[in-house]
């Protein structure tokens, strides 16, 4: 029935997303590779992309409630600031990252 | 996919509320935030290969970096 197709629907995407994240994640890793003088098994990068594209249902469903809570249903970049709260640098850096993005949309 | 409606697609998978959408700016960082993770990721784990004197990193290094990993983020 059409419930079935939405599943397999929603499992071929699953597969384009993974496949995205490994590729991305190769190309990341490859860089690092070369900056520090390493090789990376595949198993390895394989690893670290499923360990990043599971992370996501972290961030989605955080950066879902951190909207809700502000009574919003759009996703902005003040929840992914909150988001990257943990860590100094990282909220440092996603702050700057915002603050261009914020002056280039006022251009 | 862009990688801008790859990341979408990666958030909207989770959502809970069919309403909840994600502006231009927000998909931006968020995809930066990834590539901070993943690089975050494999740094972690080289320098821990390096730290054991080897030049390959393997899947226990992740394993022995990712608990902090994840605290981190």
């Amino acid at each position: 029935g059409s419930e079935a197709a939405g599943g397999e629907q929603r499992e071929l995407l699953i597969q384009r997303l993974r496949a995205a994240v490994h590729y991305t994640t190769g190309c990341l890793c490859q860089d690092v590779a070369e900056d520090k003088g390493v090789l990376f098994s595949k198993q390895t990068v394989a690893a670290i992309s499923e360990i990043t594209f599971r992370q996501c249902e972290n961030f989605a469903r955080d950066l879902e409630m951190f909207a809700r809570h502000a009574k919003r249903s759009t996703i902005t970049s003040e929840d992914v600031k909150l988001l990257a709260r943990r860590s100094n640098s990282l909220l440092k850096y996603i702050t700057q990252k915002s603050d261009e993005l914020a002056s280039s949309n006022m251009e | 996919m862009s990688c801008e409606e790859t990341v979408e697609r990666l958030l909207r998978l989770h959502f809970r509320d069919g309403r909840t959408r994600v502006n231009g700016d927000a998909l931006l960082l968020m995809a930066e935030l990834l590539k901070v993770f993943v690089r975050e990721a494999a740094a972690r784990a080289a320098r821990q290969a390096q730290a054991e004197d080897l030049e390959k990193v393997d899947i226990e290094h992740v394993e022995k970096v990712l608990p902090q990993l994840l605290l981190d983020f």
